[in-house]
């Protein structure tokens, strides 16, 4: 599955890095994290909950992360298990663009949904991904004190 | 496979049915026909530490002729809605689309009121609850509120209700004589999700059609409404170019997701199809 | 949190009264509980048809009902239709017509049908088929099930019995 976005955030770019990179601002971003902490420089194991539709599924995940270049890039690996429920594997790759207004966050992800979630629950995966996604972002812009800002060209939501 | 264990407790009331699910907080689940449900927790999709049955409350049962008003219990199986006279009188596009839903045995216990609440975007009732211009009735800790069906869906599988709430009934103001409905659904096999659907309304007189209601379902992450297409039909003579027409804006206007067997590309092309269909038969 | 519930309800004619956990669904109560095997467990989450069984008169699947919601109520499987003959038309015309192979879905099948010709008396070849899409069937591939069900439709409306494969049965 792949899920690729931008978001425009009301923040500078190294507001942005910091918030990215701050455990505690995470915490508040991930809708459904009940845990997170940073083992290493680069490693962070979090437990999120996750709650689509009828699903309520709890990942235990761990995050590694790569190719660092503060206030611009760095790559992330993530594996996470669910349990009963399934697993999720995959990469993604974070890149802070400066824009009119703030900061363009791009992102890439590729990821492999296993387990019982990815048969009967991988109908709206890639639906389900974007929305968690797109919440992430809602709250993350709302801890920097920023907002999402609609993209130009994108179509305005009634 | 088998669910995990959870407690499991049937309140008398709606009172007490609130009481229970605030103090329970995330750990528990309401169970009304559990069709959905069940099937999550046998798969440990979910672990709730406890299910609250709410088959007991009156006040989500029943179909009632209020006035000008028909109001649907959230209780109501899809089966209650298929034999319902009241139903079939003045909200006859619900009657069509109940065999559409799953089959029979599961159509006997699962509710109205369920499909509402979980909001998937291939769901039958979501769709036809937008286009009946229904409202929401719901029951939470500070008490009643009505959300019309409009503000209700509000992205996938999210709606107005808080993990707290109870979604008690929905009222729909009644249908008069000149109505003409198309409930369409297309799916791979009878009783599958669907694939893509819509549900419609309209006044009729001889081939115009006024007050137009169009909802597509399982194209998007909600039901979805085609305004434009709705507005350029509306009041005038329906022949083949304005049918063309009209298909062609709803194609623009409709924004379609992929699903896992199906394209947005594709979403996008059954849009027209189904409206093509739809328009065709209700001014035949 | 296996904390367990006592329930009473009638299966098959007869009252019961148990202590389940509240995860036990109705299948697994009827089979392991009651030894009851008629109704069978396919995919456990309401797709195949094979738990289906009657609860208050109306079919149910068995995989997706808990025991504990049966409290109260009478839950009937194809024993308990078997010696009550409600089933015995269905069940000759299954004979006659080779709808079961290897039986796994046939129990299924027979409570399913059994609403139909209650529900929809003048149901078409095509409503037949559209019914029972809700049962899986591996072995027969659904013709002889159609035509066995189609035959019973036929011959009530003509007032007529199935005629019995095996005399003296």
């Amino acid at each position: 599955m792949e899920l690729n976005g931008e978001q425009l955030i009301a923040a500078p770019i190294p507001e942005v890095w910091k918030g990215l990179n701050d455990i505690d601002v995470l915490a508040k971003s991930i809708p459904g994290c009940e845990e997170i902490s940073r083992i290493a420089p680069e490693e962070i194991h979090a437990k999120v909950m996750f709650k689509i539709g009828p699903v309520r599924a709890r990942f235990a995940g761990k995050l590694l992360l790569s190719d660092i270049v503060p206030d611009q890039s760095c790559s992330m690996a993530f594996e996470g298990s669910g349990g009963a429920a399934g697993f999720a594997k995959g990469k993604s790759r974070v890149e802070l663009k400066p824009s009119e207004g703030g900061t363009l966050v791009c992102y890439t992800t590729e990821a492999s949904i296993g387990g019982k979630l990815g048969q009967i629950g991988g109908r709206l995966i890639s639906a389900s991904a974007k929305k968690i996604a797109d919440d992430f972002f809602q709250r993350f812009a709302a801890e920097l004190g920023g907002e999402i800002l609609p993209l130009e060209g994108s179509p305005v939501k009634e | 496979m088998k669910a995990a264990a959870f407690d499991y407790v049937k309140p008398e009331s709606l009172t007490e049915a609130l009481g229970l699910l605030a103090e329970a907080g995330e750990d528990a689940r309401l169970i009304a026909g559990g069709q959905t449900l069940l099937a999550t927790l046998n798969m440990r999709l979910s672990e709730p530490s406890i299910l609250i049955d709410i088959t007991n409350l009156s006040e989500l049962k029943g179909i009632k002729l209020d006035g000008k008003c028909l109001r649907i219990g959230a209780l109501v199986t899809h089966t209650e809605i298929e034999d319902s006279d009241l139903i079939a009188k003045h909200a006859p596009l619900l009657k069509a689309a109940v065999p559409h839903i799953a089959h029979r045995a599961i159509r006997n216990l699962g509710t109205w009121g369920g499909s509402l609440a979980y909001g998937d975007p291939a769901a039958e009732w979501p769709a036809c609850s937008l286009t009946l211009d229904a409202t929401m009735i719901i029951h939470g800790p500070s008490g009643e509120r009505k959300v019309a069906a409009k503000d209700f869906f509000i992205d996938l599988y999210t709606t107005s209700l808080a993990s707290d709430d109870i979604l008690v009934a929905t009222e729909i103001p009644v249908s008069d004589g000149a109505q003409v409905f198309c409930f369409q659904e297309l799916a791979r096999r009878h009783g599958d999700y669907a694939v893509a659907g819509l549900a419609a309304v309209a006044q009729k007189q001889g081939d115009v059609l006024t007050q137009c209601k169009f909802t597509f379902f399982s194209v998007g992450a909600t039901p979805v409404m085609a305004f434009k297409a709705q507005a350029l039909i509306d009041g005038k003579k329906l022949n083949e170019q304005l049918i063309s027409d009209a298909v062609k804006v709803a194609r623009a206007e409709i924004e379609t997701i992929a699903d896992l067997t199906n394209s947005a590309e594709a979403k996008q092309h059954l849009v027209g199809v189904l409206l093509e269909r739809a328009l065709k038969q209700m001014i035949a | 949190m296996s904390l367990k519930k006592k329930i009473t309800l009638t299966v098959n004619g007869v009252e019961v009264t148990a202590e389940v956990e509240p995860r036990m669904h109705l299948v697994d109560f009827l089979r392991e509980e009651l030894h009851l095997k008629g109704p069978h467990l396919g995919c456990e989450q309401g797709a195949c048809g094979a738990c289906t069984v009657k609860v208050d008169g109306q079919i149910i699947r068995g995989c997706l009902y808990l025991a504990v919601q049966a409290n109260g109520s009478v839950v009937e499987t194809v024993e308990g239709l078997t010696k009550s003959g409600a089933l015995a038309d269905l069940q000759e015309s299954f004979m006659r017509h080779n709808a079961m192979q290897c039986g796994f879905c046939s129990s299924g099948m027979l409570l399913a049908a059994s609403e139909l010709v209650e529900q929809q008396p003048k149901a078409s070849r095509e409503e037949v088929r559209e019914w029972i899409s809700g049962n899986y069937c591996r072995c027969t591939g659904y013709h002889a099930i159609v035509d066995a069900i189609v035959a019973v439709l036929d011959a009530r409306a003509k007032g007529q019995k199935i005629k019995p494969v095996v005399a003296n049965a």
